[in-house]
């Protein structure tokens, strides 16, 4: 049901956004793989590609999904640059603040990357000319992946512990994030819900579109978007009193400075970062120290090992919680998708598949 | 042919207002031609650019095209503006570079417009005022000399 809708927003989007060639060509795209359809990348002069839970195909005039790239759709330099005013709304000014940020947001939370040649004045990036590539990643939002381990960040009834979710590149943090947020906001039968505000720096949380969250973040949620994580804590402190404050990402010394203000005006945090394990974010320069020092009292890690994923809720001093066994809430088995040449893709190591796998067993 | 005189340049004077509107709605806000271009064609005081600037939005919306492709369909939908063919070509091209850059070149590009509007808005007037000068005394002659001719 659920991927029946998505595939329906998609069709949207396409129709919406892709040129005529390309759009027929991924409209012929046969609907089961449509489902696992995650990016769509189109380069000048190159072969249409699609990424297919985690797997790269290049996609024929007519829909077939093909390794051998001489048989794909090639985009012409045109159709890239027609994508690209679509994806603006024929109004680049409108959107050069996300342009100068490598990345479009469009309707429905879906984002679209950009590459080109990128113009700087004196050390600021002011744009991106010459666009060479859009990758039109699609959004996915996955409620009920932080089912199983919505408990373990729970304190009572009425507050939750700080929390740090950990993990490589493309593991699903973001992903995660977004479900715990809803989670918080809109409470539960022994879960009081609470004010949350989320400082969506890159738009990737809420996939905010005209001020309109395109993803459901819950009923008490306040989100500011586009925001330094800085800047938004510091503001949501002052405007918006929230119970819990939700940051993507820590990077730098500003970021940790910032958590420990809204840590001292007794808000909770729940952030992500980029880590292979808790001693590796603790050698971080800057925000290393937020979890050194007890800041955050529980320690999501989330990985994948062969195709199998796995997570780990720890505290704050590394022992893993007896209460949430590593993939008792995700039994899992390798994700198969046949292409056109009926080669089974076999083995799912990356985290697009994994998410993949969530969304399927949540539906 | 007097009235007409007159009404290409007013049409000019609202275009030069209009333009302000537009560079406090796409430089000030951000806020993309489509909706832009709908916000000017619901406001009263666009007087006979209000449907062209309506007629814009919708083009662009249900076409997805680009505004210069639009500007030009809605212009050539509403050639009852009394504007000469040259206001028209200065009007195409204007609407060709729209939306194409950031911020600050489109200001320029509407800063410029602007100036060469002016100018010619002004170079209307005096027409309007020594040629409609001359339509209405040869209008009253006329009428003078048939009423003589009557008599």
């Amino acid at each position: 049901m659920e991927r029946t809708k998505n595939n329906r927003c998609f069709e949207e989007l396409f129709q919406l956004y892709l040129p005529e060639r390309i759009r027929c060509a991924v409209a012929n795209i046969q609907e089961s793989y449509i489902s696992d359809l995650e990016e769509l990348r189109i380069r000048a002069g190159f072969p249409l590609m699609g990424v297919f839970s985690g797997y790269d195909c290049f996609i024929t005039p007519d829909g077939r999904l093909t390794g051998d790239s001489s048989h794909a759709l090639t985009v012409t330099l045109d159709e890239l640059n027609n994508l690209f005013y679509s994806l603006c709304e024929h109004s680049v000014y409108a959107y050069q603040e996300d342009i100068k940020r490598g990345f479009i947001t469009l309707r429905g939370g879906h984002r679209a990357g950009i590459c080109g040649t990128v113009v700087y004045q004196g050390e600021e990036i002011t744009g991106i000319r010459d666009i060479s590539s859009v990758n039109i990643r699609l959004s996915r939002q996955l409620k009920g992946c932080a089912d199983g381990l919505i408990d373990s960040i729970i304190r009572n009834k009425c507050d939750i512990y700080n929390t740090l979710i950990l993990s490589p590149p493309r593991c699903g943090k973001t992903t995660l994030l977004r479900d715990i947020a809803r989670h918080i906001s809109q409470g539960s039968s022994n879960f009081r819900g609470l004010r949350t505000a989320v400082i969506d720096e890159r738009s990737e949380i809420a996939a905010n579109y005209k001020g309109i969250p395109q993803n459901d973040l819950g009923p008490r949620t306040d989100i500011l978007n586009g925001c330094r994580k800085k800047d938004g804590i510091e503001i949501a402190l002052r405007g918006m009193s929230p119970h819990v404050i939700i940051v993507d990402e820590l990077g730098d010394q500003k970021d940790a400075e910032a958590i420990k203000m809204a840590w001292n005006a007794g808000v909770r945090i729940i952030a992500t970062a980029h880590a292979f394990s808790l001693e590796d974010f603790k050698g971080r320069f800057g925000v290393g120290q937020l979890a050194s020092q007890n800041g955050f009292e529980r320690i999501i890690l989330l990985g994948m090992n062969d195709g199998e994923r796995w997570v780990r809720v720890m505290d704050a001093n590394g022992n893993e919680l007896d209460f949430l066994n590593q993939n008792d809430w995700l039994s899992h088995d390798f994700y198969r998708l046949h292409s056109n040449r009926t080669e089974v893709v076999s083995q799912a190591d990356t985290e697009a598949a994994c998410t993949s796998k969530i969304y399927r067993d949540t539906c | 042919m007097s009235a007409r005189l007159t009404q290409r340049q007013r049409a000019l004077q609202k275009f030069i207002e209009i333009l302000v509107n537009l560079k406090g709605q796409m430089c000030g806000l951000g806020i993309p031609l489509v909706a832009a271009f709908e916000n000017i064609g619901k406001e009263n005081t666009g007087g006979v650019w209000s449907d062209i600037f309506m007629q814009c939005s919708s083009i662009m919306k249900e076409r997805n095209i680009n505004a210069g492709e639009a500007w030009k369909k809605a212009l050539e939908n509403n050639k009852n503006i009394y504007l000469d063919e040259c206001d028209y070509e200065q009007l195409w091209d204007f609407g060709e570079r729209l939306g194409k850059s950031d911020r600050l070149n489109q200001e320029k590009v509407l800063e410029l417009e602007k100036e060469k509007l002016t100018i010619m808005e002004k170079k209307a007037r005096e027409v309007a005022e020594t040629r409609g000068k001359l339509y209405r005394s040869l209008g009253a002659l006329t009428g003078a000399a048939v009423v003589i001719l009557l008599i």
